[in-house]
């Protein structure tokens, strides 16, 4: 009966019920959309780098870890072929790519900078990136001709130029030595991350081999079959190759991401916070005003023998059935505007160079995160509870005698 | 001879202040089975505080009070609050109800708290409001009866937990003379029928004429005791 007592309580100020009930699904509601808008924006942002830029995990041998000289390959190519045999036979891997990976300059008649060139085979790099689809000028080594090149295209812009613009790249050969040669452009990329665009260009694996002397590959690239666990399947990969084989997921390749994930964590943990935290209050002050309006049937409560743990139950039910009306409602809400906008997007065109710096597309797919409907369900039951000591302590320190008069 | 119900040892009860009021001063009174006892006074003699010392609601300042053997007044506050839920009836002036529970649910309450089978709890709260004349009323909420039928429904909450006595404080005061009568009634009979205790803090003269033993208190002591 006391869960009926305090279920009916609830109901007894209607408007003001209403209110806290409302505030709390809203409040869940909005937390649910900036999850779901959260882990789309990255989601999309990790996929697009995975897919376009990264894979799911490199291979380099360790003397690159320690220091991407061009020296630093990952063996002949036979050693090669052999590598990505072994890689492409564990079950859950997609795909490999082989590449060079040269740090180097880019001379234009405008102006110079740092690179990092890639030397691709580009049938891999067409079987297991998307890079050649971001192609927004030219052609991803179609084309025939010698010393291609394929540049993002802010860097284009940075340097001034346009396709067959000539440049001058200049790095390291296989002994060691610096080495120039001159460079035309061929195609034109832009990936959604205008970081990478600026730092990376392409070239064709033969290309290098004249100037360098002979095929370097650094990095194998290895792309799953399911994007869930990648850590786990890295972990499984790693231990299946040789020790002086160094295996990085996406996450070491590209730490911004990774800590992208886990401060987005955070970030939300925190809205969450303040959302209960605000949420807390006002089921505080919703409690304390029931309280105060309550004096003289508590003391009469009290007076006939309600012990203090019943009383204490009471005001604990009361304040909780708030969170678990509001608390579902919101979730319900949430997840439902979550649904109706995984399907037609948030369209964000007004900041698209904005997003388009931060890696992600001007249209944001939210998406639903059912383990942060878990969290948010413990937030609230434990929001309630707290919210529930402060009215319940002070309805134990009422004096039955002055309650039931009014005072 | 009927046993004593409520045994009052030179009890006092000092409100300490600027100047230190003696709300009850060195009273000594047996109550026995089966009274029907207004305890009557002008405004501010002291009666209130006396029924709510009786009731344990409050501290003395010096004295016993025994109730059934037990000295009360040496009883922790849990012990107290136990000891009034399976020994004490109170009425209150206001009657107290829980608007957002049924006349039945109302009487019911007590017993849950008492953690009575609620096999026993329904047919007890059915019985004691057809006692009390509320037969066809069980569903109803406090704000669908009248004052008088509220009044009734909170003696009846008093006689649910099985009390030694019923404490009733001004249970007259917002009632007219017809539910006043009635509840008199009422309570004269099962006061003669279950001999059940009464005790009434009152200046309502419908009710001292009920009552079979008067005790006038004036400025904290017993005046006279009829």
């Amino acid at each position: 009966m006391i869960f009926k007592v305090a279920w009916r309580n609830i109901w007894r100020s209607k408007v003001r019920s209403f209110i806290v009930i409302g505030s709390i699904a809203v409040g869940i509601w909005a937390g649910l959309l900036i999850i779901g808008f959260s882990f789309g924006m990255n989601n999309e942002r990790t996929a697009s780098a995975i897919g376009t830029t990264t894979g799911h995990a490199q291979i380099h041998s360790e003397a690159f870890d320690l220091e991407p000289v061009s020296g630093a390959v990952l063996g002949d190519e036979s050693a090669v072929y052999q590598l990505r045999s072994e890689v492409e036979s564990l079950p859950f891997v997609a795909g490999t790519a082989q590449r060079t990976v040269l740090q180097g300059m880019i001379n234009s008649v405008k102006s110079a900078r740092a690179v990092r060139i890639m030397g691709v085979w580009p049938e891999d790099e067409r079987a297991q990136t998307t890079l050649p689809m971001t192609l927004v000028e030219g052609d991803f080594f179609e084309s025939a001709g010698r010393n291609r090149l394929v540049i993002g295209e802010k860097l284009a812009n940075r340097l001034g130029l346009k396709l067959r613009s000539k440049v001058v790249l200049t790095f390291q050969d296989a002994e060691g030595t610096l080495s120039r040669a001159s460079f035309r452009v061929s195609g034109i990329y832009k990936t959604l991350n205008a970081t990478w665009d600026e730092f990376h260009l392409y070239v064709h694996h033969k290309d290098l081999e004249h100037t360098t002397g002979a095929p370097l590959v650094h990095e194998v690239l290895v792309r799953y079959n399911e994007t869930v666990d990648t850590d786990e399947k890295t972990i499984e990969l790693a231990s299946a190759l040789p020790e002086d084989l160094s295996v990085m997921s996406w996450k070491q390749v590209n730490p911004e991401l990774g800590f992208a994930d886990d401060m987005m964590a955070i970030m939300l943990v925190l809205v969450l916070g303040i959302i209960m935290m605000a949420l807390l209050f006002g089921i505080i002050n919703n409690m304390l005003m029931a309280i105060l309006e309550r004096r003289r049937e508590l003391g009469m409560l009290m007076a006939v023998g309600m012990n203090k743990s019943k009383l204490f139950l009471m005001i604990l039910l009361e304040t909780l059935m708030l969170g678990f009306v509001g608390g579902p409602i919101g979730i319900v809400l949430g997840d439902l505007s979550t649904r109706i906008m995984m399907h037609i997007g948030v369209d964000l065109t007004s900041k698209k160079e904005g997003l388009a710096e931060l890696g992600v597309q001007s249209i944001i797919y939210p998406e639903i995160v059912p383990e942060y409907y878990i969290i948010i369900a413990i937030m609230v039951v434990a929001t309630a509870l707290i919210a529930a000591i402060l009215p319940a302590l002070r309805a134990l320190k009422l004096n039955p005698v002055e309650a039931i008069r009014g005072q | 001879m009927s046993k004593p119900v409520i045994e009052i040892k030179n009890l006092e009860k000092v409100y300490e202040g600027a100047v230190p009021v003696h709300a009850v001063n060195g009273i000594n009174l047996t109550i026995t089975e089966g009274e029907f006892t207004a305890l009557k006074g002008p405004s501010g003699c002291g009666k209130t505080t006396l029924l709510n010392l009786l009731g344990g609601l409050d501290q003395p300042t010096s004295g016993t009070i025994e109730i059934g053997g037990v000295d009360i007044t040496t009883l922790s506050e849990n012990e107290l609050i136990d000891f009034r839920l399976r020994n004490i009836g109170f009425v209150f002036q206001a009657y107290n109800l829980i608007p957002v529970l049924s006349a039945k649910e109302n009487v019911s309450f007590i017993m849950l708290l008492q953690d009575r089978p609620k096999e026993e709890r329904e047919a007890r709260a059915q019985q004691l409001l057809e006692a009390v004349g509320l037969k066809g009323k069980e569903g109803q909420r406090p704000v669908q009866l009248s004052g008088g039928q509220q009044q009734r429904v909170a003696v009846a909450r008093a006689l649910a937990s099985k009390p030694q006595f019923v404490l009733a404080d001004e249970p007259t005061a917002n009632l007219d003379s017809t539910s006043t009568a009635n509840l008199l009634d009422i309570m004269e009979k099962l006061n003669k029928k279950e001999r059940m205790t009464f005790v009434f803090a009152t200046h309502d003269d419908r009710v001292i004429k009920k009552a079979r033993r008067i005790i006038s208190i004036e400025d904290g002591k017993v005046l006279s005791d009829e």
